[in-house]
């Protein structure tokens, strides 16, 4: 029926030291026994009934100065400063009030007396002090009379000065007593909060008010104020609770029943301390009339448990807080210290009885976060192990950042317990630390769970995705829940995963296309590469359309141009030509659109050559001849367009197979195969287009003619041609006369009175030319015979140099001289600058020469020139008789001196 | 921070109801599994906004044993509105609703606003009373009915904020007099037009350096 009770506590008699000025010495000196207590600032202070004030900074280290001629009977240590106010008396009925200084002590190391007021109510009457109290400020006090009056002083209370004392409250109700004081400060406000022994009160001393909080009182050192943990709270002990004020009214209450001797608050704790023993009701208590025994209790009023209880034989005189621990100090003298343990001990204990919420209160109230994380866990592993799987989650759920979730998902795999692993996974995606097996995990869960209404949350979620996508939309997908696959498809942009979905598993065509109508470029382009296929084959029209726009100037559907979009993006439509296979009508409409739209010849030519073949293939299926020619116009057309590039043998090859005449010529044209022109007009026998072919391009290949010439031959009603043929062969002498008549001569259809003329004039020709040679011939021996008498000459007989002239200064000659055979003379001086080995005059003609015999010398060695042309030559014997000319047939080495010259020096 | 009205609440019912959790659950946003057994009188506040007003809820959770009855109903004077909760899953609970009823109209103000609730609605597997039930208790007794669960926190906000919607009602309907205490209801401070003599006129506040709980 209480809050549950723990041993947070080591309590310890303190022994006596042997130490003869020790706290034990003081304690058990007889018949003077302690009558006041208190602490703070790091020492304790004890007032006796002889009128001495004790001060310890230690137990063996103490301060004792004589205070009171009779007794001191209450001590108010100040926090702020080391000073302390003692209520006692000089004589009796006189109550005094002294301020004690003890950071000024004199050589005999007694304090400073700052003050010494009268106790005495300003009206006169006259009361014994109950309480008292100091506001940190050090020019405030409060004074509670047993006539239940309380007596404000103000002033300076380390200076001897007047103050002014004033009544702010007082009882009409006689028996009334005042039995606790406490000041807050609100703002700039401060508060006196008074307990009698039948209310509580607050008094605002700033604007002098007065409320009454409660009608329930207390009885004396049954009240104090809490620190910061409990909002500085003012709070009362009565038998059946304690009962919490803040200045403005009450707070909270607990039941904690018994009769309250003491209530003290320390570090978050409230201390109580009742009549009777441990566990025994107070009426029990009452009964028994155990006065000497005391139950002390420490609450954690935050965490609502009881940290540590205790029962004692003896009458307690106070618990003081000093130097970390806890001191019960009892009328008999013993003094007992309570320790409190470290946060991990308690944690421990809490532990070992499966206390978790406790624990985890516990830890949060100390700011003990690093230990959390481990209570959650092991919370979460006993609500596990007791098959509580949900309260289980609920810790584990807790650790998420700082557990492996392995070690939670593995666990609640094994158990397939599938809710409380789907609420785990949804907060780790919440927490933005989910892996892609975690969402494929929970949505895994949310399917087999078919849990549309959180699969829809998931998808919708608003925020930045905390999961991998990709995965999430893969997992929708294979279960079956392809709406929700298409949703995160379309949220996250997956274009391709959305498509995939739209097409393959709900064969929604019309969506997909519009879906990609309205994509960037670059994503459009990348769909339609990948599922035009599919398209076409569903909505053909509309893909046509789309990739038509696509390969021109692409704007996603629904937006309005931008300035920046002003150069359009195109696509090039040879990426697409693959995907019509089947749609041929489609593909040429296709192609026709974009060969008229790209007019700037950047269209690579597989464009053409495919629309090319689209054509042709209509050509071979035409029924009528009308039809045909109609279709062909149009295919020639093609071929013929301004910016037209064609694959030429492709499209040559399609020509052939689809036996188009006009493109197959038209190709030949193109590609400068004249001797297939030519070739095909035989072909087909058409004897005047070979003569055409002949006509137009013998200029560029003169065999055509030749090749003509044995076709015409080979036909018995080509004579008519063969006369025009032979005249051209003649006049660009393309064939030597032999040869044609031998070409004649093989034709079975050819008559001798068709090359009659020819031959006739070739006779002729020959003759004439027979004529004109041995006339040259004659003219040759002649001179022939002259040079060679000469040379006789030269050889035999002596030269006479009868010159007497030098040729050259054109003086008298005088030795030295030279004298060349060509019969000039000149000084030798006169020749110093030139070539003395040749006549100066004459070298020039010598030189020219001996160029031709060395030129023609060398000519006769490349065999290779001679063939060719010889081959080429239609007159192959010149050819041989200008090489023989030249000495082919020569020993090598043959004229190398210059002959001409001889050399005689006249010494 | 501050407020334009201060609306006392309290809860009351049998003891394991839920009355702290739901408490628990509107001020932190947290349930606890575990039952802590109130033993006394606690409290938790909340700042929530009608009409564009803020208003400050402060609540009263009291303990449900009937050992605390002395020390619980002192609490109920001055309260403005009170939610009596009952069990769905624990039929006893439901039938001491007029005991409850009886001491409330007994100890607090004749306006004070009652909002009935059914607690646990998630529990629906165990419910032993029905909805129809409360409602109709609720009708006889001229209660506002809503069932909440302070697990789930289902229908735990609406509560708190119905009855304060219905107390501010009453308020702009005149029958709350803002200025009368004892009513449960006070004025914030910068709404205040009595002078500095008038009791009560002390703001909450705390030490400097403290921060606020409520
Ligand atoms: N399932 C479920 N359990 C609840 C709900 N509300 C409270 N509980 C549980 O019921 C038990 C009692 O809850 P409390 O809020 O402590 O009960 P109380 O009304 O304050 O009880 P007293 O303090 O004794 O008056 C606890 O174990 C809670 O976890 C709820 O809405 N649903
Ligand atoms: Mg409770
Ligand atoms: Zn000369
Ligand atoms: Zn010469």
């Amino acid at each position: 029926m209480s809050w549950r009770i723990f041993k947070f506590f080591e309590s310890e008699e303190l022994k006596d030291p042997d130490s003869t000025n020790s706290f034990h010495s003081l304690l058990s000196r007889p018949n003077c026994g302690i009558t006041c207590f208190t602490c703070g600032r790091g020492q304790m202070v004890l007032g006796d009934s002889q009128g001495s004030l004790h001060v310890l900074t230690s137990f063996s280290d103490i301060l004792s100065t004589s205070a009171y001629l009779l007794r001191v009977s209450l001590v108010y240590q100040m926090r702020q400063r080391n000073v302390i106010i003692t209520v006692g008396d000089d004589e009796d009925l006189m109550p005094i009030i002294r301020v004690w200084n003890y950071e000024k002590l004199t050589k005999e190391g007694i304090p400073t007396l700052s003050r010494s007021i009268p106790a005495l109510i300003p009206n006169g009457r006259q009361s014994s002090v109950m309480v008292v109290c100091a506001h940190e400020s050090m020019t405030l006090m409060a004074v509670g009379f047993k006539d239940g009056t309380v007596v404000t002083v103000r002033g300076n209370l380390m200076r001897d000065r007047l103050s002014t004392m004033k009544v702010v409250h007082s009882e009409s109700t006689p028996g009334v007593y005042a039995t606790g004081l406490g000041f807050r400060q609100v703002k700039n406000r401060t508060i006196l909060l008074i307990s009698t022994s039948d209310a509580v009160y607050t008094v605002d001393l700033t604007l002098k008010t007065e409320t009454k909080l409660d009608s329930i009182g207390c009885e004396l050192g049954c009240s104090t104020m809490t620190d910061h943990t409990q909002d500085y709270k003012f709070v009362i002990a009565r038998s059946e609770a304690v009962y919490f004020y803040t200045p403005e009214g009450r707070a909270q209450a607990f039941a904690f029943e018994g009769e309250k001797v003491l209530l003290r608050w320390y570090r978050g704790y409230l201390i109580s301390v009742v009549y009777g023993a441990r566990g025994s009701s107070a009426r029990a208590a009452a009964k028994s009339g155990a006065k000497d025994v005391m139950t002390v209790s420490v609450y954690d009023i935050q965490n609502q448990f009881v940290a540590y209880q205790m029962t004692l034989n003896g009458r307690v005189v106070d618990v003081v807080s000093e130097w970390g621990s806890l001191y019960i100090l009892l009328r008999d003298g013993r003094l007992i210290r309570l320790e409190e343990n470290d946060t991990k001990t308690k944690l421990e204990t809490l532990f070992k009885k499966n206390l978790y919420p406790t624990a985890i209160n516990l830890a949060r109230s100390q700011s003990y976060n690093d230990g959390l994380i481990d209570i959650f866990t092991q919370y979460g592993d006993h609500l596990y192990s007791k098959g509580d799987f949900d309260g289980a989650i609920e810790q584990y759920i807790l650790t998420i950042g700082k557990l492996e979730p392995s070690y939670v998902i593995r666990k609640f795999l094994d158990a397939q317990r599938i809710h409380n692993l789907t609420d785990y996974l949804k907060a780790l995606h919440k927490k933005g630390i989910a892996n892609a097996d975690h969402t494929t995990l929970l949505l895994n869960c949310y399917t087999k769970l078919r849990d549309i209404d959180q699969l829809d949350a998931f998808v919708t979620e608003s925020h930045s995705p905390t999961f991998d996508v990709s995965t999430a939309i893969h997992v929708c997908r294979q279960a079956n829940y392809h709406r929700h696959a298409l949703a995160l498809a379309k949220k996250y942009k997956k274009h391709d995963s959305y498509l995939l979905i739209q097409l393959e598993d709900l064969h929604d065509c019309d969506d997909a296309m519009e879906y990609i109508a309205r994509l960037k470029f670059r994503d459009a382009e990348a769909s339609m590469i990948k599922y035009g296929k599919l398209l076409l084959t569903e909505l053909p029209d509309d893909t046509t359309r789309l990739l038509q726009n696509l390969c021109t100037d692409w704007l996603p559907r629904g937006q309005t141009p931008r300035p920046e979009d002003v150069v359009p993006d195109w696509s090039d439509p040879a990426l697409y030509i693959e995907l019509f296979v089947n749609h041929r009508h489609h593909l040429t409409v296709f192609l026709e659109h974009q060969i008229s739209t790209h007019t700037s010849g950047n269209l690579r030519d597989v464009i053409f050559t495919t629309l090319l073949e689209l054509y042709l293939a209509e050509i071979g299926a035409c029924r009528t001849p009308e039809e045909r020619t109609a279709k062909e116009k149009r295919a020639l057309e093609l071929m013929q367009r301004k910016n037209a590039t064609f694959d030429l043998d492709h499209a040559l090859v399609l020509a052939q197979i689809h036996d188009f005449k006009s493109g197959i010529l038209f190709l030949y044209e193109k590609a400068g195969l004249f001797q297939q022109i030519l070739q095909y007009h035989m072909e087909h026998n058409d004897y005047q287009s070979v003569m055409a072919t002949c006509k137009r391009h013998g200029r560029k290949d003169p065999n055509l003619w030749v090749q003509a010439l044995s076709f015409f031959s080979s036909r018995r009603e080509c004579k008519g041609q063969i006369p025009e043929v032979l005249q051209h062969i003649d006049e660009d002498q393309l064939m030597p006369p032999l040869m044609v008549i031998q070409t004649l001569a093989d034709s079975q259809f050819s008559t001798l009175s068709d090359i009659k003329p020819y031959i006739v004039k070739h006779l002729q020709k020959e003759n004439e030319q027979i004529a004109k040679d041995e006339q040259s011939i004659r003219q040759y021996r002649d001179e022939t015979g002259r040079i060679r008498e000469n040379v006789k000459e030269l050889q035999t007989s002596a030269k006479i140099f009868q010159m007497m002239k030098c040729s050259l200064c054109r003086r008298g000659l005088s030795l030295p001289a030279i004298h060349f055979l060509c019969k000039h003379s000149f000084h030798q001086d006169c020749l110093q600058d030139e070539l003395e080995h040749e006549c100066p005059l004459c070298y020039r003609d010598n030189r020219k020469v001996l160029d031709i015999i060395q030129r023609q010398e060398q000519t006769a060695g490349l065999h290779e020139q001679f063939h060719s042309q010889l081959q080429r030559s239609p007159d192959g014997f010149s050819v041989v008789a200008e090489y023989f000319g030249r000495g082919v047939f020569n020993k090598r080495s043959s004229s190398k001196s210059p002959g001409s010259s001889v050399e005689q020096r006249k010494a | 921070m501050s407020y334009s009205y201060l609306f006392k609440y309290i809860i009351i019912g049998d003891t394991g109801v839920g009355k702290s959790c739901l408490l628990l659950q509107f001020t932190d946003k947290r349930f606890q599994p575990v039952h802590d057994l109130t033993i006394g009188v606690e409290f938790g506040a909340r700042m929530i906004n009608i009409d564009g007003k803020q208003i400050k809820l402060q609540i009263w959770d009291t303990a449900g044993q009937e050992s605390f009855r002395s020390i619980t109903r002192s609490y109920y004077r001055g309260a403005a509105g009170a939610l009596l909760v009952y069990d769905i899953t624990r039929r006893e609970t439901f039938e001491h609703l007029t005991s409850w009823l009886e001491d409330a109209r007994q100890h607090s103000s004749a306006n004070m606003v009652i909002m009935l609730i059914g607690n646990k609605s998630d529990l629906e597997a165990k419910r032993e009373v029905t909805a129809e039930e409360g409602l109709s208790f609720a009708k006889e007794h001229a209660l506002v009915f809503m069932e909440t669960s302070a697990k789930t926190a289902a229908n735990v906000e609406e509560a708190f904020i119905n009855t304060a919607k219905e107390i501010y009602q009453k308020i702009q309907d005149g029958i709350f007099d803002v200025t009368n205490e004892a009513n449960g209801i006070k004025l914030g401070p910068q709404y205040q037009t009595g002078g500095p003599s008038r009791p009560g006129a002390i703001d909450s506040g705390k030490p400097p350096g403290q921060g606020g709980c409520c």
